[in-house]
């Protein structure tokens, strides 16, 4: 799922950026221009925001010399091809991950397709005259049914499928086959049947027929080149076709079948049953379906998290918090892949918007893709010599000490080990979790968290003077920090714990192929295999002793001690581990060059969340417009502040009905009650207030009137309320509840 | 030893025909080769005894048809034959052509869905038109008001004919009578009963029945094949009815010998039927469903067979074996409409999936996610909840269930409430109930969504434990950001049902569609959430 | 064994009888040469005499579907085409192709332009073609040529603005034109349809079409049924033929075939179709007809659909019928799937029959019903509703049913137990 997919959720890089870093902006911007309170005001402000976000981010940096201008120009060009460098690397990835998920499915479909379209032919291929004909084929056999395939892409939002069938359909063109795809747009009940016999002919043909008959395809179909080829339709939300339509097209084509062998792709986005729900039953007769499964979302996002946080984790990396948005948001707001790269995407954007040592990242990028190295400090040094902050760092202070610069390239390539450290370890996790079924997206999660990571330590230090009195304890594996402390790896290892020795092995093995290049754990490795083994032997021999006597329920017991033994060792393996090596990047110093935490940004752009917004602008307003006059009032309506959120906060008063008339009459002794008081000095300039302190009293009445019915207005486009209906004409209803 | 000559002259005559098709099929088929002969059935050809040998339990209809249609030449009054699905019309009546040999203009009222085309595919026959590249697939003539149609089936017909009748001269000169394709076309309408929901029916059908007489060509033969009796075709204005010939459907002794007509082992097989067939038959006498039920059974019955019983004969144990060992897929197989395979690989692991659908099987970190075979969003979950309860819940319980302490305690009082009320009004309920999922305003959903929200966030929270604060915090909050994006969403997956806005309010109304099962058994699980609680009547 | 053996040469005569009687059913022309009323003589006389005095006139024929109005105007028409061959010009309209205006004008100008020789432009509008005809009109007046306007389905002329009708009677009130329109419906009150203006230039001459009587029918029947003597048949067989059709007129069963027959509809296209079917079923060997061909012919005419579709029903399906039944009797004011479910499963609880079935299968039984159109749906918002929501009722009566039950051979007892109980 390419960010760049015509899908409408991910649009073009840069315009994502800009369009979503937006609501950013303006509250950013806002404490600066406390002045202007009118959303036209905002609106200005918004277009004076524009500019890219460096500008911000540099406002709040320290040197303001005259060698900004161009000096900021060169970051800014320098960080957006940095950006570009490592987004495509990212980008290119996950492509790969997921056309690798997808490929056995696609060799599954496409052999069934060549399946099916013999079968067809068996049962008879028919002359140009006999297929042309208007009376289907004659034959004994029992009439044949319409192949078709159930791809199940089990997730709700179609999303990330459509990529997944435009491949498909490449993928089965490459293999002989006349591929379309018909949208649901086509099965409208408004079309009807003639508008999807269009579409089909037009998808096939290429030109447009006005009495579109499935004939016309028979005598195409039958001519010379295109004989011989399977006709694929495919049709990938079969959940928004419009029933019968659906219907009238499969019966047709079930009378066509011999003349036309076309085989019927569709996409079910929820269960295996949806097609019982759409379809009667002599529809259903004539469908010959079998069923494919794609992989859940959950599992391709693990692949995803795999590829780009772990296996590469020294491209580009999240802070934990950030992780955990991610993860939040792809469980409970919208499950989709898609979004989660984008969400990806505009962290990586920020990142290298607002980092300016994230520079570096870009050059290492393109170091590693020369030749692929771990890259030394010298290298390293190489590039922060360039770094233009580090040049007016230069300017500033004229001497540069490489003492700092030294130990900055140590730190670095430190950094980069212990990264490589972590990401084998959870590695080995993962492999241990698929035992428990662990999500990786979830340990992930839980292996960045640097706020488990010191107590993991405290407690093995706990653990060392209370060692005696733990071995005490009946389950001896308490003594493990890990088994402490909650959560997912600690429920791997309970797993682990209880894993009957084959499994063990094969873990051990998976292990080994992991651990193989890092030196320091692979030695561990060795020892904790090496233990095993000389157990089993023993275990073993004693087995061989207790069978030739018959003790055999004594021996048994003894071998799943045996057992219970090496799985402890197993655990006290990755006990250690963790406790050494599954360093939270966020612990280690330098790791902003990589890590991307900011949340709070992030959570911006990702939800919007318009309707709690706008409530709390509207009741909280003075934190947005610093205005003098209302701020010192706590809950108190001034009538200083703005009408619509006056209003609303009336509103909160009723119920989901607002009776107009009361609505009006607290809203005018608010209003009005400034005009008792009038010496008061006013910073809100509103023209009519102006008018009605001078103007006669219906006037002002009347005005009153017009500002609250304006009130009105701007709350109901806000969507806040609703207008009065025909039934209960003195009422307003509220749409929006509770925050 | 004239009976055999007869049959003999007329393979040579369709052979002929035949082969010519193929060869101006060969080289890109130029309008000028094609003859009358395209009108035929074609093939070569069938005796009577044959067709009633292949139809079993169709010999007096085809008979009937067949006396009917009459000798050659002599004309005919419309014939309308009816009878239910796959009862054998549309290919006796394609069989009896290949027979007699005779010229036939067929057309599927299916196939052509509306009139202008069954107006044009009927003249494309008649005027020997086929479409290809040549004349971009086009048709012959283009036809849209019966009153051209008319005007235009008349010339064709009489140019037709024509051509039919020196033809048949020239055989009488070379006095052969019999083998010629005689003077007479016939016009076939098959599934004529689908013209009733065509949009102009109210004219197209009296035409099309009325057609014989308002031609008044002898020399033309209709017939009409309906899948429903002639009494459903009655409209305001009547007409006169044609000649009726009923198909009925098989008995359980025709299916039985239809289904055993091409099996390769025939005893095993009609051992098998011995079983399966009468249940079955109990059910659906549809010869196209029996038939696809019985082919997995039958597999089934096959497996502890050596080589899938191909040679074997069977005896009395071995039949009783069989049967014990078929008897449970039976009445599995019974209850089942849409059977689903599932090819090569991915077999395994899709049969599990099926098997124990929201069985919880896994582990309660996947549960999350999982039990439900396809990914859905925590707040579409929610939402998905909150729709069925505001379709199953009387809009007037609301206030009383979901206050802010959530469906708990007020429970009671509304069990109070329910017992002051009488019988009728609970059978007026149930008739709500069974009147299917209310409609409800889209302020209703999303109020009723908060409170769920709301009231699920604790539970929700103990639920994950490491979920910190920033977890937390985003998933409620959030949750109800983009109710509206999750909202067509699941109006995409059919859950939902988004019907028109209706007039008074001006506000669309909704219905969810799901079954009380997945909302029930499947989400509310999924997420841990009390749904039977917050029902109104369970 | 009809057809099909009719290839060994020694019973061609029988196949050529056999033409001959079915040329002569289908052949309309044949039947009415000499009907008994007097309708063929007075159209006749109207027509020629307006086209002899070169007058306008217009014609209602009136008379039930099958009662041989066109046929006998067709034969009229014959004649007078022979009587004057140069002096009348016939259009023909059917109400069925040409009920809306712009259609009906182009035919009309279609059909004049091929009258005379004229090329006829498809292109032409609306105003084009009502001018021409007027012209044309005109013209035929001036030529002494009258124009007979025959429109078939009267009754649908009348609908809508009846803007052809007004413009054909006004083009006829002026002196030069003559023509004659010809009207034919088969409701009695064609002529109450019309509006004001144009029956007022509407000349209410009727001509009422009644089916034949018994008698007349007989008559009929011989007269179509007796083959000639004198023509290429071998007359020894004619003459047997004719014995043998007498017999069969004369033989007790077969009157009461016929007068049952005659008395469910007597018009004479049903009288035709009777024939038809016993003719087409003579015994090829022998070449007579014989009563058993009517007997079967009647048989299979006279049909109780609904009765053959409770016959083709499964089990199941007779259970749901049974359940709708017993709903409609409780005066259930909703009746859907759910509900039909519901009585079942009570049905099941009480009685524990052996087959009580899954849900899903039910729901594919009841959309066998509903194809069968034993049931049907109350209401037209299909795609809104599910199918087991939907309101629905039945489409045979309680006796049908209860008498369908009873024929069906096999069919559990509780079915017929439950609607005897029901009444």
């Amino acid at each position: 799922m390419a960010p760049s997919s015509p899908s409408e959720s991910c649009p073009q890089p840069l315009s994502t950026a800009e369009n979503d870093l937006q609501p950013f902006f303006v509250l950013h911007k806002a404490s600066h221009h406390g002045k202007d309170r009118t959303s036209a005001g905002q609106g200005k402000s918004r277009k004076r925001n524009k500019l890219s976000p460096i500008l911000s981010q540099s406002a709040n940096k320290p040197e303001g010399s005259s060698t900004e201008e161009c000096d900021r120009y060169m970051r800014r060009k320098m960080q957006i091809e940095a950006f570009d460098i490592v987004w495509t690397k990212i980008e290119s990835t996950i492509k790969d991950v997921l056309r690798d998920l997808n490929a056995s499915v696609f060799n599954n479909i496409q052999q069934w397709v060549m399946e099916c379209f013999d079968a067809i032919r068996l049962v008879g291929e028919p002359s140009i005259a006999e297929a042309t004909r208007s009376f289907p084929v004659l034959n004994n056999t029992t009439p044949l049914k319409v192949y078709s395939a159930l791809v199940i892409t089990r997730n709700i939002e179609f999303v990330d499928d459509i990529m997944t069938f435009e491949e498909l359909g490449l993928f089965l063109k490459s293999h002989g086959c006349h591929v379309t795809k018909l949208s649901s747009m086509e099965f409208s009940l408004k079309n009807g049947i003639a508008g999807c016999l269009k579409a089909l002919l037009r998808e096939f043909i290429g030109s447009s027929f006005d009495p579109a008959d499935i004939q016309t395809l028979a005598s195409w179909y039958r001519e010379q080149d295109n004989y011989n080829k399977p006709l694929v339709l495919m049709i990938n939300d079969l959940e928004r076709c419009c029933g019968s339509v659906l219907t009238d097209f499969i019966l047709m084509l079930s009378e066509w079948v011999v003349k036309v062998p076309i085989i019927l792709i569709f996409g079910v986005a929820t269960t295996v049953d949806a097609p019982r729900n759409i379809f009667p039953s002599h529809a259903l007769e004539c469908l010959c379906p079998s069923m494919f499964m794609l992989v859940t979302p959950a599992e391709r996002m693990d692949a995803i998290v795999e590829s780009v946080f772990i296996k590469h984790c020294t491209t580009f990396n999240i802070g934990h918090k950030v992780a955990q948005l991610l993860r939040n948001y792809f469980i409970n707001q919208d499950g989709t892949v898609t979004s989660f790269i984008r969400a990806l995407k505009v962290a990586c954007l920020l990142h290298f918007s607002m980092e300016p040592l994230s520079l570096i990242q870009g050059r290492v990028i393109v170091e590693d893709q020369l030749r692929n190295s771990g890259l030394s400090p010298e290298t390293m040094l190489k590039y922060m010599e360039e770094l233009p902050s580090h040049a007016s760092y230069n300017l500033s202070r004229n001497k540069m000490d490489d003492q700092t610069n030294k130990s900055m390239a140590e730190g670095l390539s430190e950094l980069l080990t212990v990264q490589k450290l972590w990401s084998t370890v959870v590695l080995c996790l993962y492999e241990a979790g698929k035992y428990s079924g662990v999500r990786l997206l979830d340990l992930f999660c839980e292996a960045l968290n640097h706020v488990l990571y010191p107590s993991r330590d405290s407690v093995c230090k706990k653990r060392d003077e209370k060692d005696h009195d733990l071995s005490l304890t009946n389950d001896p594996c308490q003594q493990y920090s890990i088994m402490q402390s909650g959560g997912y790896i600690c429920q791997i290892v309970r797993k682990v714990r209880d894993l009957p020795s084959g499994k063990l092995d094969q873990l051990i093995e998976s292990w080994e192929k992991l651990t193989v290049d890092i030196s320091e754990i692979y030695e561990k490795l060795k020892i904790l295999q090496s233990s095993i083994r000389c157990k089993d032997g023993k275990s073993s021999l004693r087995n061989s002793k207790d069978i030739s006597k018959r003790g055999v329920s004594k021996g048994s017991i003894n071998n799943d001690k045996d057992s219970r033994m090496s799985n402890l060792q197993a655990i006290a393996f990755l006990d250690d581990l963790v406790r050494n090596y599954l360093r939270p990047i966020e612990g280690i110093p330098f790791h902003e060059i990589f890590c991307f935490k900011n949340v709070e940004k992030l959570q911006l752009v990702l939800i919007g969340d318009p309707r709690r917004t706008i409530q709390v602008d509207l009741l909280e307003f003075h934190n947005m417009l610093h205005c003098s006059c209302c701020n010192k009032s706590g809950k108190a309506l001034l009538p200083s502040m703005h009408d619509s959120s006056i209003m609303y906060s009336l509103a909160q008063e009723h119920g989901d009905l607002i009776n107009l008339h009361d609505w009006f009459q607290s809203f005018r002794t608010i209003v009005q009650h400034t005009n008792k008081r009038k010496q008061k000095p006013k910073h809100t300039p509103q023209p009519k207030k102006r008018k009605d302190t001078t103007g006669s009293e219906d006037q002002n009445e009347a005005s009153i009137q017009a500002r609250f019915c304006r009130g009105v207005i701007e709350l109901q486009v806000t969507g806040l309320v609703r207008m009065p209906s025909k039934r209960r004409p003195d009422f307003v209803q509220r749409i929006a509840f509770g925050i | 030893m004239d009976k055999e000559e007869a049959p003999r002259r007329m393979t040579r005559f369709s052979a002929s025909t035949s082969t010519s098709n193929i060869l101006h099929a060969t080289k890109g088929n130029n309008l000028e080769t094609l003859t009358t002969n395209e009108l035929l059935v074609g093939g070569d050809s069938i005796s009577l005894d044959d067709i009633i040998a292949n139809f079993p339990a169709r010999s007096s209809q085809i008979l009937e048809i067949a006396r009917l249609l009459g000798p050659l030449n002599s004309p005919l009054l419309p014939l309308f034959m009816y009878g239910g699905a796959s009862t054998g019309k549309t290919s006796i009546i394609l069989q009896l052509f290949r027979h007699l040999n005779r010229p036939i203009v067929y057309s599927s009222c299916r196939t052509c869905y509306n009139q202008r085309i069954l107006f044009e595919s009927v003249l494309n026959q008649l005027l020997l038109h086929r479409k290809n590249v040549a004349n971009c697939y086009t048709n012959a003539k283009r036809c849209e008001r019966p009153s051209d149609f008319v005007n235009f089936l008349r010339e064709a017909l009489t140019s037709v004919i024509n051509n039919l009748k020196e033809k048949s001269n020239k055989l009488v000169s070379g006095n052969k009578i019999h083998g010629g394709m005689g003077n007479i076309i016939y016009l076939v309408f098959d599934n004529f009963h689908l013209v009733r929901d065509w949009d102009k029916s109210s004219t197209i059908l009296p035409l099309l029945f009325n057609l014989y007489d308002m031609l008044k060509m002898p020399e033309v033969g209709l017939i009409f094949i309906s899948g429903t009796s002639p009494d459903t075709f009655y409209s305001n204005m009547g007409y006169v009815e044609p000649i009726p010939i009923y198909f009925p459907d098989y008995t359980e002794g025709d299916i039985r010998q239809i289904l055993l007509r091409n099996q390769a082992n025939q005893k095993l097989y009609s051992s098998f039927l011995d079983v399966a067939l009468r249940p079955f038959c109990r059910i659906t006498r549809q010869v196209g469903e029996l038939s696809n039920a019985l082919k997995p059974l039958f597999e089934k019955y096959c497996e502890p067979l050596s080589d899938k019983g191909k040679g074997v004969i069977p005896t009395e144990d071995m039949k009783r074996r069989l049967f014990n060992h078929i008897k449970p897929h039976i009445a599995s197989s019974l209850n089942d409409v849409f059977k689903v395979s599932s090819p090569a690989s991915s077999k395994v692991k899709v049969g599990k999936e099926t098997k124990h659908k929201g069985s919880p099987k896994r582990s309660e970190r996947f549960e999350e996610i999982g039990d439900l075979d396809f990914h859905m969003s925590t707040s579409a979950k929610y939402l998905l909840i909150s729709s069925f309860l505001a379709s199953r819940n009387p809009a007037t319980l609301d206030a009383s269930l979901f206050d802010s302490k959530g469906g708990s305690d007020n429970r009671k009082r509304k069990r109070k409430a329910s017992e002051k009320v009488l019988e009728k009004k609970e059978i007026l309920e149930e008739e709500l109930l069974m009147k299917g999922p209310g409609t409800f305003p889209l302020e209703r959903l999303i109020a009723i969504f908060q409170c769920i929200v709301s009231v699920a966030e604790e539970p929700y929270d103990e639920e994950e434990p490491n979920s910190n604060e920033l977890g937390a915090e985003c998933s409620n909050g959030s949750l109800i950001s983009d109710v509206l994006l999750q909202l067509s969403t699941l109006c995409n997956a059919n859950f939902i049902f988004k019907g028109k806005s209706c007039p008074i309010e001006g506000s669309t109304r909704y219905r969810s569609t799901i079954s009380e099962n997945l909302a029930l058994k499947q989400v509310a699980r999924s997420l841990k959430f009390p749904l039977s609680k917050y029902l109104y009547r369970n | 064994m009809a057809p099909a053996t009719k290839t060994n040469g020694d019973n061609s005569h029988i196949v050529e009888a056999l033409n001959l009687l079915r040329s002569r059913i289908c052949d309309t022309g044949f039947i009415f040469k000499d009907s008994p009323d007097g309708n063929y003589s007075k159209l006749k006389f109207m027509i020629s005499s307006s086209v002899a005095e070169a007058c306008n006139n217009s014609i209602l024929l009136l008379g039930p579907r099958g009662s041989g109005k066109l046929a006998v105007l067709d034969l009229v028409l014959q004649d007078l085409l022979i009587q004057y061959p140069d002096s009348i010009s016939v259009v023909r309209l059917s109400g069925l192709l040409h009920c809306d205006d712009i259609s009906a004008f182009k035919e009309i100008a279609r059909q004049l332009c091929m009258e005379h020789q004229l090329l006829f432009s498809k292109a032409a509008s609306f105003d084009d073609n009502s001018q021409f005809m007027v012209a044309v009109l005109k013209e035929c007046g001036l030529a002494h040529k009258s124009v007979i306007f025959i429109l078939d389905e009267f009754d649908l002329f009348a609908q809508g603005k009846q803007r052809l009708l007004y413009s054909l009677l006004d083009a006829m009130q002026s002196v030069s034109s003559q023509a004659v329109v010809v009207g034919i419906s088969c409701r009695l009150d064609a002529d109450q349809l019309l509006e004001k203006r144009v029956r007022s230039r509407f000349s209410h001459r009727k001509l009422l079409f009644l089916p034949p009587s018994i008698e007349d029918s007989q008559r009929l029947l011989v007269h179509m049924l007796t083959l000639p003597i004198d023509s290429s048949l071998p007359s020894d067989y004619a003459v047997q033929f004719n014995k043998k059709v007498q017999n069969i007129i004369e033989d007790k069963k077969f009157k009461e075939i016929f007068t049952n027959y005659l008395n469910f509809d007597s018009s004479v296209k049903h009288l035709l179709r009777f024939l038809f079917y016993a003719v087409s079923h003579m015994d090829m060997q022998t070449g007579f007809l014989s009563r058993e061909n009517f007997e079967t012919a009647y048989s299979s005419i006279q049909r109780q659909p609904k009765l053959e579709c409770l016959r083709n029903c499964s089990i199941l399906e007779l259970y749901i019928l049974v359940c709708m039944k017993k709903l409609e009797v409780k005066e259930k004011s909703l009746c859907n799937f759910n509900a039909v479910m519901k009585e079942y499963k009570n049905i099941h609880d009480s009685f524990q029959t052996s087959d009580y079935y899954a849900r899903n299968v039910c729901l594919r039984a009841f959309e066998h019903l509903i194809h069968r159109e034993l049931i049907c749906f109350t209401d037209n918002r299909g795609h809104s509703l599910s199918v087991e929501f939907r309101p629905v009722k039945l489409l045979i009566s309680s006796a049908e049913l209860y008498q369908g039950l009873k024929a069906y051979h096999s069919c559990p007892a509780i079915l017929q137990k439950l609607i005897e109980r029901d009444g």
